[in-house]
């Protein structure tokens, strides 16, 4: 049928009077535009049998365009309805997360229809909350206990400005050197402003300046064993986004409390290598020819690794992106820190497979920022979790047990 | 496919915590003095072409370290893969500089049994007041540490920047001609490409940086 009217328009613009043709040069919406014409006084009238033929001709062609209309005008309609259904939806799927599940977290959280559902994007309106109710609160921090915590870095904030008072708060922290509390405070206060410094609301005069600085301070008083490492201020931000206060700081320390996310915040050297090893046991059974460029190219996997783990790729990816990261995060662990990276890889395999090493590192460590959502996420869903049965958990303590074999890309 | 470069080394930025090691590359690389950069998060780094006698490329690797301590575990394994160091110290920071004996015979004891030669940096040598170490130390302590130089460099006032990383290059090169720097397989500190071409300035070109 399409093919059709758009022959009869084609065919009625081959028109010989070429002065006609160029009146019409405006390329007419439908043959309506089209004028039936009798032929000009100089020449001869048509037969009526052949005015009765064009006529005939040109009502088919009316008819044709008047269908075509009738199609176009369905098709807005239907996108139309589909873009209110995928706003209903969005809608839908607030009311469904508020009214429904969350109210019956324990029995539902683990269905698969509140797993489907949780996979295409958590709507934010409910993000915070299933974010807090998924990293869960083993360590038990209350809200209170946060406001000592604040109180006590506050002290010290003052007591940093102020160094003849420091003398005797000095001694009361464990294990940690004036020296290093001193680059800490510091670091904290350079970081806060370059943190999603596009969105110019964490530096200095931004409406969530003090939030970030007291989480990152707090953080500092609850776990000195810790402190305050680079990256973090990254973390603190996204749930600052999402969340309030305290809950976000109850989240941040639950979340830094998780076993990835301690031995990449501690740094513990051989741990990471382990993870970077198990990654790697991924990497090769999924992409195997990448895995092969790689390897020839001696790419370690920490080159953009490191980065991607430790920022839960706030950094490295849009913020809206980002946030689906988490969301999956939250529901599936670390696990789907290491699948999300496979499917980076895999998205950009062909590209990746034609670059040397430099390029490589180059690209993976400034991800392009037209990167899609679906097309990021379709290509997380092919990545395969399973390595010879055995699951992510079960390859990492395997790991762990010989580790000093560490990773196969890495050289030491 | 054409290797548009001769030679590449491996070059790792080493120091005390913000003595600056950020800042210096980024001058160098892109040209700009940029006070308030992210501090890597473990490791960083750039990539860009030096020219000599004008028809040989060397690829330089830079390698820039993390600011905090506890990220250094990571940046061992740069090491290995590097031929040259730029050492840095604080000039406005004493304690910067008595740390810069342990880096350095840390780093060689990393390395072995590859090599690795230093250019000794004083940073923020703008700095009029609060000058903590003299140029003479730091001339005295490269010398008596083998290094290749002693450079006073600032990366605010843009002394010295391309000096530091052409004196390195150019040392490290004059070694490795002399044939006292050995090329192994499994070692990426220095790596020969493309054979030089005597006659062929066309190389320059296609081999133009390609940092960013």
């Amino acid at each position: 049928m399409e093919y059709e009217g758009r022959s009869g328009q084609s065919s009625s613009s081959i028109s010989p009077k070429k002065n006609v043709r160029r009146n019409l040069d405006f390329e007419p919406l439908s043959t309506t535009a089209l004028i039936l014409e009798n032929r000009p006084a100089n020449l001869p009238a048509k037969p009526e049998e052949e005015a009765q033929k064009h006529r005939q001709e040109y009502e088919e062609m009316v008819a044709q365009a008047k269908k075509r209309e009738l199609k176009e005008a369905q098709k807005r309609k239907k996108q139309l309805e589909d873009r209110c259904k995928h706003e209903e939806s969005i809608g839908n799927a607030a009311l469904t997360w508020s009214q429904e599940i969350l109210p019956n977290w324990q029995s539902m959280c683990s269905s698969r229809r509140v797993r489907d559902l949780w996979w295409q994007g958590l709507p934010p309106s409910v993000r915070g909350k299933v974010w807090s109710l998924a990293i869960g609160n083993e360590l038990n921090i209350t809200d209170e206990l946060y406001n000592i915590c604040l109180a006590r870095a506050k002290e010290k904030w003052n007591a940093f400005v102020a160094p003849t008072a420091a003398a005797e708060t000095e001694n009361e922290d464990a294990g940690l050197s004036h020296a290093d509390r001193e680059a800490s405070l510091e670091l904290i206060k350079l970081d806060i402003s370059r943190t999603f410094p596009s969105l110019c609301i964490f530096q200095q005069g931004g409406p969530y300046h003090d939030v970030l600085h007291s989480i990152l301070g707090a953080y500092t008083c609850y776990r000195p064993d810790v402190g305050y490492v680079q990256g973090m201020s990254f973390i603190a931000a996204v749930l600052i986004l999402n969340m309030d206060t305290a809950d976000a700081f109850i989240a941040f320390a639950n979340l830094l409390n998780k076993p990835c996310q301690m031995a990449f915040y501690r740094v513990d050297h051989s741990l990471m290598l382990t993870y970077f090893a198990a990654f790697e046991v991924f990497f090769e059974e999924n992409l195997p020819k990448l895995f092969a460029h790689f390897k020839n190219n001696s790419l370690s996997s920490d080159i953009y690794l490191i980065d991607w783990i430790f920022t839960l790729y706030s950094k490295s990816l849009p913020l809206d992106i980002a946030c689906r990261v988490w969301d999956v995060f939250c529901r599936d662990g670390e696990e789907f820190l290491f699948r999300t990276a496979l499917g980076i890889l895999r998205l950009y395999e062909d590209i990746l497979t034609h670059m040397d090493f430099i390029h490589i590192a180059q690209f993976l460590t400034r991800l392009p920022d037209d990167i899609s959502a679906d097309e990021i996420f379709s290509s997380i869903t092919t990545i395969n979790m399973n390595s010879k049965n055995k699951k992510w958990a079960q390859v990492l303590q395997a790991l762990q047990k010989g580790q000093d074999r560490g990773s196969p890309l890495l050289k030491h | 496919m054409q290797v548009p470069w001769n030679f590449r080394f491996g070059i790792v930025i080493l120091g005390d915590s913000s003595v600056g090691k950020s800042s210096l590359l980024h001058r160098y690389t892109e040209g700009t003095f940029d006070e308030s950069r992210q501090s890597p998060l473990g490791i960083d780094f750039k990539v860009s072409n030096m020219y000599f006698d004008p028809d040989v490329v060397i690829k330089l690797l830079l390698w820039d370290t993390a600011g905090q301590e506890r990220f250094r575990s990571i940046c061992k394994s740069y090491m290995r893969n590097s031929v040259g160091c730029i050492l840095m110290f604080d000039v406005s920071q004493r304690q910067t500089f008595d740390r810069v004996r342990s880096w350095q015979q840390e780093v060689l004891d990393y390395v072995k049994p590859n090599p690795m030669f230093f250019v000794l940096v004083g940073h923020k040598c703008d700095l009029a007041v609060g000058r903590q170490v003299r140029k003479s130390e730091g001339d005295a302590l490269a010398k008596k540490l083998n290094m290749l130089a002693y450079l006073e460099v600032s990366t605010k006032e843009n002394i010295n920047v391309k000096e530091t990383f052409e004196t390195l290059t150019r040392g490290i090169y004059n070694l490795f001609q002399q044939g006292k720097i050995p090329t192994r397989g499994d070692w990426q500190g220095l790596t020969v490409g493309a054979t030089v071409q005597k006659e062929s300035p066309v190389t320059k070109k296609s081999a133009c940086c390609n940092c960013g």
